[in-house]
Formats: structure tokens, C-alpha cells, sequence
């Protein structure tokens, strides 16, 4: 943490030095505390900090968004078939981040219009969702769409991993910015994406992007690969412990 | 262990231990397990396979319960710890595979003590085992298109409604009917099993230890059957395969048990080389840990079992088969919260 400090101050520093000159870029700069994150045994989601200094003038905001590694999600739609609730209908969502998440200064709709929200790609109904094509609802009309795009956020919303909230950011003088961040325990291990952008009237005038690797490690990671790339070997050891515990358990519990 | 508590000295304390079973079964444990009992039970534990995070109180507590359950009725429990496993938000699929893994360990400590009494019937079990080789290698295959298809946990719920109601209610009927008989003396005694067309069907084989003459068809098909059902639904089979054995097969009820469960060692055994190679969701972490509890739970429920009388547990057993049925069913049947589901595809 001190370095972390020594960093900011250093960059507090040259953004003084530049401010005259201020242009576009080179305006804000964040880090977080923690930049890889091993999922292990003991793995029950993570908090971190993310800080960085920013050229600021009074009544700037600051927006964070946290976009996990994108994955497939197959979104399923039940309904009652003689008496029973059933999924009949699935539907491929392509690419979708995985994790999304939103922290800022003050709520996001007071940040920016929605047509600046939009063509930022910020917030989950921007991001551009794209349906498998050949699944039921490609090529359908908006308004069906939206009702399972909805559907969608609200299901990713239930598993942490489309928290609705906007967390907090906290602007310090207009200089220091710091957030909290909390990841949930079931993110998925790759690439995140961290998009730090600092608004003044509604328009984004400066933008980071740093990366947070998450990744399985320890012995939970070392379960998973066994499991993945050796799956015979993993399939006669996992029979092999059974049969020894279950031996184990009839000898110590023989005399009882 | 006793002498040791006594020692601690007070009155209360000596009264407490004559009077209560359970607390003397606890302080009957070895030290080294009460004291991984209590430092596990702070923490929570990433499942590698499952991909949740989950207390790890709740995992052994799991084992522990459902071990105990079956200590008291002389059941598998595998019936009733994947059902469990699924409302605690394991996937099914990993539920169903996990728990066949686990009941390798479960049958081969029952399975021990019933080969040590010479109670299998090895050339029956052999039979079934082949049925059932067959029955769980189909049932794997099923599993994974099923799952491909989305439908795996309609498939695995609906498999628990339809065979725990059955078994459920002939249990009940059957213990209501001793206990009646029981209280109004004079009844009889019904005739074990009678011939009909299933002891015309050829392939006849002799079973020494069965005392049985019938076609091997017949343990082939049962063994079978109950193979895919312990694929799909996580199970030993045994609440399928003991009946069976006794009331179509005719077999003396006293192999009946260790017979079934030398099947289970290897059906589920393949089950659990089958999942791990075709879907990956054996989780041996969590199979590791339910054991753990398991064991443990499984004394308490045998020594508790002392207390009760036969068709009392039965009966129990029963209503507790019928209330996992009835909860299951009635989540297929009520209009779910929310219609659409989510699975992200890696």
C-alpha cells in the first residue's frame, strides 16, 4: 500500500506539471490494490481497491465499469407442459461478459444522457447482447427481444454477477479517487477488463483501462485440470479415494 | 472415554453422559476428528468442480444428516443427499455424479462388513452387476445428451417424484400393515414370492447361496434398470434393487443387502469413470467431504436405530421419501418465480 501511495503522489506530481498543457489523454490514472486474483479452496469472492489520481475540477464524476471474460450463457424459458413447468425454449447469448459491474461518483443516470451511456457502451443494455443465430428468438422483433433481454439481466442480477447497484467511488479535491470493489465467489477465472472514465457535464473526457487477471490456483485449480485434461486418470482416482475412505471408515469403525 | 468425562467430576455432567447416547457416541470419537469438526466449521470452501463457494459446515453437516439417516434406516442415502445437494444450489449434474462417487466409499464400508459375515451372493451379483454395467454406461449417455439438451434437471426431478412416490407409499402401506397386525394378533403370514411367468423365461442358472433356480434374464433386467437409474439420479439403487431382489427375484432376505451392495461398489464406480470422462462433474472435493460427514453421521444413526422398532423405521423412512417426493414435485408443478434460467456455457 505505501508504494501504492508513492505511486500516486508521483503521478499527482506530473499531472501538475502537465496541467497547463491538459489534453485528452493522460488525464486520469487509476490502479487497483490487487491486480491477479487466484481462485482457491479457500476462494469466497474478493474485495479490492481501486484508487488513481485524475486532473479533476469541482463537480467531475468518476465512472468505473468491470467487465469480467466474455462467455456463452444459454438463457432458458420455462413453461407448463401437462402440469409441469418445463424449459421449452433456449435461446444463446454470445459473448456476453460475464461479470458487470458499475461504481461511481454519484448515480449514473445523473452522470451522463442515456445516448452517452449508449454510444460509451456502458451499462448492460449497451453492450451490444447478440443472439445465437438459428436460436428461437434471432432475428425476432425489439420488443420480444427486450423482454428477454430484461429477463436476462434480471437472472444475472439474482447470481451477483450483473449487480444492478452502482457501487461508490469517492472523489477526494478533486484529485484522488478511490472505490471498493467486491467480486462475487462464483466469477469466472480469465481477463477482466477495469474502464476507469472521468465526466465533466455529461461528456467523458478522459478514460483508463487496466486489467485484473483472475485465475483458479492452488488446490482447487489443481483439481479442475486434472479433472479437464486428464479425465480417465481423474475418473479412476476419484474411484480409488472412494474405495480407500470407504475401507478406511469400515476398519476404524470396526470394533464400534 | 468415559472414564475421562467422569473424571471431569461433576454430577450433572456423569447423569448427562448414562442418560444420553448421542452425547456419549461424541465423546467416543477420536480426538482428532472432534477437532477437525470444530476448525472446519469456520470456513467456507471453493468447490473446483461445482464452482461454488459453499461453508463447509453445511457440506459436512450435509454427509453428517443424510449419514445418519441412513445409519438409522439401512439406507444408501444417496436419494436423499442429491435432492439435497440440488436445493443447497450444487448443478444437478454435479449432484448426481458426485454423489455416485461418494457411494462408492459408502457401499464398500457397508458392503466389507456384509462380505465378512459371508453374506453375498457373488455369482447374483455378478448377474446384476453385468445388467448393471450395461444399465449405467446407457444411462451416462443418456445423462450427457440430456444435459446437452437442457432438460437433465426436469429429467433428474421427475426421475425422484415418479420413484420415491412409488417406493414412498408401498413402504408406508407395507409398515402401516405390520403395525396394525402387530396390534391385532392372529394374522398370517403372506407367502414370500409365488411362481409366475417370469420363472419360464430361459437361460435358467442355479444360485447356491441365493438357494434359487430362475433365468438369468431376470437379474440382468433388474440390474440393468437400476444401472440407469444410478446414472441419472445419483443413486445406489438399492431402494429399487432390495425390493426387488426379494419380491421378483425370491431371494433369501438375509444376502439380499450385501449382494445389492456389491453391485453398487461397481456400478457406481463406473458411473463416477464415466461422468469424470464425459461430462466432468465429479467433484471428489465435495464427494470427499460429504464422506467425512457421513461416516461420522451414520454411527450416531446406527446406535439411534437401537431405539426404534422395525416397522417404526420404516414407516419413518417412508414419510421422509414421501416429503422429499412431494417437495420435488410440487417445484415441477408451481409456477416458478421467475420462468427464464441462466447457464453460463464455458
Amino acid at each position: 500500500m505505501i508504494r501504492a501511495h508513492q505511486l500516486i503522489l508521483g503521478f499527482i506530481l506530473l499531472l501538475g506539471m502537465n496541467s497547463l498543457a491538459a489534453a485528452n489523454s493522460g488525464r486520469l490514472v487509476a490502479d487497483l490494490s490487487k491486480s491477479k486474483i487466484a481462485i482457491t479452496s479457500g476462494f469466497h469472492g474478493t474485495d479490492l481497491l481501486l484508487f488513481g489520481a485524475v486532473d479533476g475540477a469541482a463537480g467531475d464524476d468518476i465512472l468505473v465499469v468491470i467487465s469480467g471474460p466474455p462467455t456463452d450463457i444459454a438463457q432458458r424459458r420455462k413453461a407448463n407442459r401437462v402440469g409441469i413447468w418445463v424449459n421449452v425454449e433456449t435461446n444463446i447469448w454470445q459473448k456476453v461478459p460475464s461479470l458487470y459491474t458499475t461504481l461511481a461518483t454519484s448515480p449514473i443516470d445523473k452522470i451522463a444522457s442515456p445516448e452517452t451511456l449508449a454510444s460509451l457502451a456502458i451499462g448492460t443494455s449497451n453492450i451490444g447482447l447478440e443472439i445465437a443465430a438459428g436460436t428461437p428468438i434471432a432475428g425476432q422483433s425489439k420488443p420480444m427481444a427486450s423482454e428477454y433481454i430484461a429477463a436476462l439481466q434480471a437472472n444475472m442480477a439474482n447470481i451477483d454477477l450483473w449487480p444492478r447497484q452502482t457501487g461508490n467511488v469517492t472523489l477526494t479535491k478533486n484529485a484522488l479517487f478511490r472505490a471498493e470493489v467486491k467480486l462475487p465467489a462464483n466469477i469466472l477465472s480469465g481477463t477482466y477488463d477495469v474502464r476507469v472514465l472521468q465526466f465533466r457535464n455529461g461528456v467523458a473526457i478522459s478514460e483508463d483501462i487496466t486489467n485484473l487477471y483472475i485465475n483458479k490456483g492452488g488446490l482447487s485449480a489443481g483439481i479442475y485440470n486434472f479433472a479437464h485434461n486428464y479425465s480417465a486418470l481423474y475418473g479412476i482416482f476419484a474411484i480409488l479415494f472412494a474405495v480407500a475412505a470407504g475401507w478406511l471408515a469400515a476398519a476404524a469403525f470396526r470394533r464400534s | 472415554m468415559r472414564i475421562a468425562l467422569a473424571s471431569h467430576g461433576t454430577l450433572c455432567e456423569t447423569r448427562f453422559a448414562k442418560r444420553s447416547h448421542v452425547f456419549w457416541v461424541f465423546t467416543d470419537l477420536p480426538f482428532c476428528v472432534k477437532s477437525t469438526l470444530l476448525m472446519l466449521a469456520s470456513m467456507y470452501i471453493y468447490l473446483p468442480i461445482a464452482e461454488i463457494s459453499m461453508h463447509i459446515g453445511i457440506i459436512i453437516g450435509l454427509g453428517g444428516g443424510v449419514g445418519f439417516l441412513s445409519g438409522l434406516f439401512g439406507v444408501g442415502g444417496g436419494f436423499l443427499m442429491t435432492p439435497l445437494l440440488i436445493f443447497f444450489g450444487i448443478p444437478p449434474a454435479v449432484a448426481v455424479a458426485t454423489e455416485a462417487n461418494q457411494i462408492v466409499a459408502s457401499s464398500v464400508s457397508g458392503g466389507l462388513a456384509h462380505m465378512r459375515r459371508g453374506n453375498v451372493d457373488f455369482k447374483m451379483g455378478g448377474i446384476l452387476l453385468l445388467g448393471g454395467v450395461v444399465g449405467s454406461s446407457l444411462g451416462v449417455m443418456l445423462f450427457t445428451t440430456l444435459r446437452e439438451m437442457g432438460q437433465i434437471d426436469l429429467v433428474i426431478k421427475l426421475s425422484y417424484v415418479v420413484f420415491l412416490g412409488i417406493i414412498g407409499f408401498l413402504m408406508l402401506l407395507e409398515s402401516v400393515r405390520t403395525i396394525l397386525r402387530t396390534r391385532r394378533p392372529g394374522g398370517r403370514k403372506t407367502k414370500l414370492h409365488q411362481h409366475n411367468w417370469l420363472h419360464g423365461l430361459p437361460l435358467k442358472m442355479r444360485f447356491r447361496r441365493s438357494k434359487l433356480y430362475i433365468s438369468a434374464l431376470l437379474p440382468l433386467a433388474i440390474g440393468a434398470f437400476v444401472g440407469v437409474l444410478a446414472a441419472i439420479m445419483g443413486v445406489g439403487g438399492g431402494f429399487i434393487m432390495v425390493p426387488a431382489m426379494i419380491y421378483l427375484l425370491g431371494m433369501p432376505t438375509s444376502v439380499v443387502v450385501g449382494t445389492s451392495l456389491f453391485q453398487i461398489i461397481f456400478v457406481t464406480a463406473n458411473v463416477t469413470f464415466l461422468q469424470s470422462v464425459q461430462t466432468q462433474t465429479v467433484d471428489f472435493l465435495l464427494a470427499g467431504l460429504l464422506l467425512f460427514g457421513a461416516v461420522v453421521g451414520a454411527q450416531f444413526g446406527t446406535r439411534a436405530s437401537a431405539l426404534l422398532r422395525g416397522e417404526q423405521l420404516r414407516g419413518l423412512l417412508a414419510l421422509m421419501v414421501l416429503a422429499v417426493c412431494i417437495k420435488l414435485g410440487f417445484d415441477l408443478a408451481l409456477r416458478p418465480d421467475d420462468l427464464f434460467s441462466v447457464e453460463l456455457l464455458k
